[in-house]
């Protein structure tokens, strides 16, 4: 079976500057794939070019091949036109968005906002069906019809992330792409859209790209997890191949810096100093000026090398069979 | 740092809403309590409501024993007594350079100008930036580590006794993140700070807090050390706190029970406890008696919750305090009451 998404080297440039430098993966159906990383590293950039969003300035390029179940061609998305575009976003891959208060039309009922995104995509259906599948739409991310008669700020953070989730599966999208749906949550609500979106995703067999910081987020939704750093994958792997085994420091230190319970109190040595400006990435290995293992052989770039199957980590020094203990010696003062 | 019994009232035209409501606290010197809930639950009403940056309703703030209610008082308290909030964008003045942030607090509290410079190069070198560096610059040269240093080191200069962060990391990056709390940690043992970290984080709070406070509604609903509190949680809500964390772990969090519905809103207050109408263990009662912080545990794990309460009529003491609820025949259940909005 061939995947319904295939993402190969993408590359999204500001100024001749690249922001996102060669990005490829690919996504089963069904499949979840996390998207981990920090501020800047080009997760939402990628994210933004897999509809082709891109605020202007920002070019890409590299090919994105999505094929829906049912249609008999696969979507070039890397070579489409604006105007083809608007036949695939929302009908074949939909986005949910982070601030789901800024998303949302502060002046219009939920549920006029739902029809609007219905009638835009599919012409001539009857505002009978229209509002059949609000209230179904509704239902399915868990909220009563009856709330779609209200205003989005009559909702509560969570409502709206719902509301938003409702948005993105209205004309039944064989891809859904959340950029961090969870972080302006608290935790009960976060794990009330965690679970929403695993439910809709055996229900529906949709896919999923889940785009987090939240490393611990991405183990509980996710089968596949991809690392970016600095504007590309330095590991990608099934969760519990990353998770038990990270084969790049990235990875490893992220993980031990994630407070767990039950687990060690205290806090790991943390990774000295900031994630680099992507535009202007460190020679080499862009994760070689932190990283406490890195030798004179980082300043060649790491090409990304298969581990073990599925397993790929962009590291000159992985496999590593054990990590060399890590001194505590506090905080270095920063000038 | 005591406080008792505080309450902060907020009024609008036709509601009213009791933002904190009787909520009791002890602090100390060398230690980090950690105030837990969700967002709404009065955690940041609580810290302001501590400095005098909110007007109370009811109770009041002791600093060591004494009663912080007069100006003087609330001068001293807050000199002694420093906030760290969460945006470290929105928090530091953008058009002034990193060293007239951090003096800015000693011109305020009028310290003797002799000592000004000393303390603004100790206080930079504590957060672990180099003095000489950083003085000149401005927050837009920083990054949000740096900004959130500069932050932390403005509440330093006073030389406090205690610390409120509020979220101190939450708008941070991963491996910003443990640098922050590197530091803070640091700060506290150096300087024998007292720390108070709100968070709606319990594995941080679980990684760093020695007590820990759960807030829900206003109210605190159990307390006790960290380890207690989130190990063996004894209120329901505890317990579903706990069971929303994320775990970066393989095969977690598949069979959870989850949280339903929302939060009330605090101007219309369920009565009885004000978790029953989303507690998983509720029965009769619970929506008529408004439970109280009792013992629940050894190290003065105490939580205000019917279960545990010997005085219950039913006579549930018949398997001691803790046995499940679940036991009891459904007819006891009380009728699910609605949730609010779903």
């Amino acid at each position: 079976m061939k995947n319904l998404l295939e993402v190969e080297d993408l590359r999204v440039e500001y100024r001749g500057r690249p922001i996102v430098g060669g990005v490829s993966f690919s996504l089963g159906k069904g499949e979840s794939l996390g998207l981990a990383g920090e501020s800047g590293c080009g997760k939402t950039t990628t994210a933004l070019s897999l509809m082709k969003m891109l605020p202007d300035g920002l070019k890409q390029s590299g090919g994105i091949t999505l094929r829906p179940e049912g249609l008999e061609e696969a979507i070039n998305i890397g070579k489409r036109t604006e105007a083809g575009m608007q036949v695939v976003r929302w009908r074949h891959v939909s986005l949910v968005f982070q601030g789901a208060m800024n998303s949302l039309d502060p002046v219009k009922h939920i549920d006029s906002q739902i029809a609007e995104v219905i009638r835009l995509h599919e012409k001539g259906v009857s505002s009978g069906e229209v509002s059949d599948r609000i209230a179904d739409l509704l239902t399915t991310v868990g909220l009563t019809p009856a709330l779609g008669k209200r205003y989005p700020h009559q909702l509560s953070g969570g409502q709206r992330q719902r509301v938003m989730i409702a948005l993105a599966l209205a004309c039944r999208p064989s891809l859904v792409v959340a950029d961090e749906p969870t972080t302006a949550l608290d935790v009960v609500n976060q794990a009330q859209v965690l679970e929403l979106l695993e439910r809709l995703r055996e229900e529906l067999g949709l896919s999923l790209i889940l785009i987090s910081h939240d490393l611990g987020v991405l183990a509980e939704t996710c089968d596949r997890i991809a690392v970016m750093y600095a504007g590309r994958i330095v590991e990608t792997g099934t969760v519990e191949a990353v998770f038990s085994n990270p084969q790049h420091p990235y990875t490893k230190r992220l993980l031990d810096s994630l407070p767990v319970i039950g687990g060690e109190r205290g806090l790991a040595p943390p990774i000295p100093g900031a994630p680099p400006d992507p535009g202007n990435p460190p020679k080499g290995c862009s994760f070689h000026p932190r990283c406490p293992y890195s030798t004179d052989r980082c300043l060649i770039e790491p090409e990304a090398r298969e581990i073990a199957a599925g397993h790929v980590a962009a590291c000159h020094f992985s496999p590593w069979a054990s990590w060399p203990e890590l001194e505590s010696s506090g905080l270095a003062v920063e000038s | 740092m005591d406080v008792k019994d505080l309450a902060v009232t907020f009024r609008s035209r036709r509601k009213t809403s009791r933002a904190l409501d009787g909520v009791s606290l002890d602090w100390k010197r060398g230690e980090v309590l950690g105030v837990v809930g969700e967002s709404g639950c009065g955690k940041s009403t609580l810290a302001r409501a501590m400095l005098g940056l909110q007007e109370v309703s009811g109770g009041e703030v002791l600093l060591a024993g004494n009663p912080a209610g007069g100006r003087s008082e609330m001068r001293d308290l807050r000199r002694r007594v420093q906030m760290i909030f969460q945006d470290p964008y929105q928090t530091l003045n953008p058009r002034q350079k990193v060293g007239a942030i951090v003096a800015e607090p000693l011109i305020v509290q009028a310290v003797d100008k002799s000592v000004r410079q000393e303390r603004i190069l100790k206080a930079l070198t504590d957060v672990g930036l180099d003095p000489e560096t950083y003085l000149d610059r401005y927050p837009h040269q920083l990054s949000g580590g740096q900004r959130q240093r500069v932050a932390i080191a403005a509440a330093l200069v006073l030389e406090p006794d205690g610390l409120i962060c509020d979220e101190p990391v939450s708008m941070l990056d991963a491996s910003v993140r443990s640098q922050i709390l590197t530091v803070l940690m640091e700060l506290k043992e150096r300087r024998n700070l007292a720390l108070i970290f709100i968070t709606h984080d319990l594995s941080l709070a679980w990684s760093l807090c020695d007590r820990i406070a759960v807030m829900y509604l206003g109210r605190v609903v159990e307390t006790g050390t960290a380890v207690d509190v989130i190990e063996k949680p004894k209120h329901p809500y505890t317990t579903a706190l706990v069971a929303a964390v994320p775990v970066p772990a393989i095969g977690a969090g598949s069979s959870r029970a989850l949280l339903k519905g929302e939060l009330p809103d605090p101007s219309e207050l369920p009565p009885g406890c004000r978790f029953h109408p989303r507690c998983p263990k509720r029965f009769a009662g619970c929506d008529e008696i408004d439970p109280v912080l009792a013992a629940v545990g050894p190290h003065g794990q105490k939580a205000a919750c019917l279960l545990y309460d010997g005085a219950d009529p039913a006579g549930r003491s018949a398997g001691g305090p803790g046995t499940a609820p679940d036991a009891d025949p459904s007819s006891r259940l009380a009728p699910p009451a609605g949730l609010t909005g779903e």
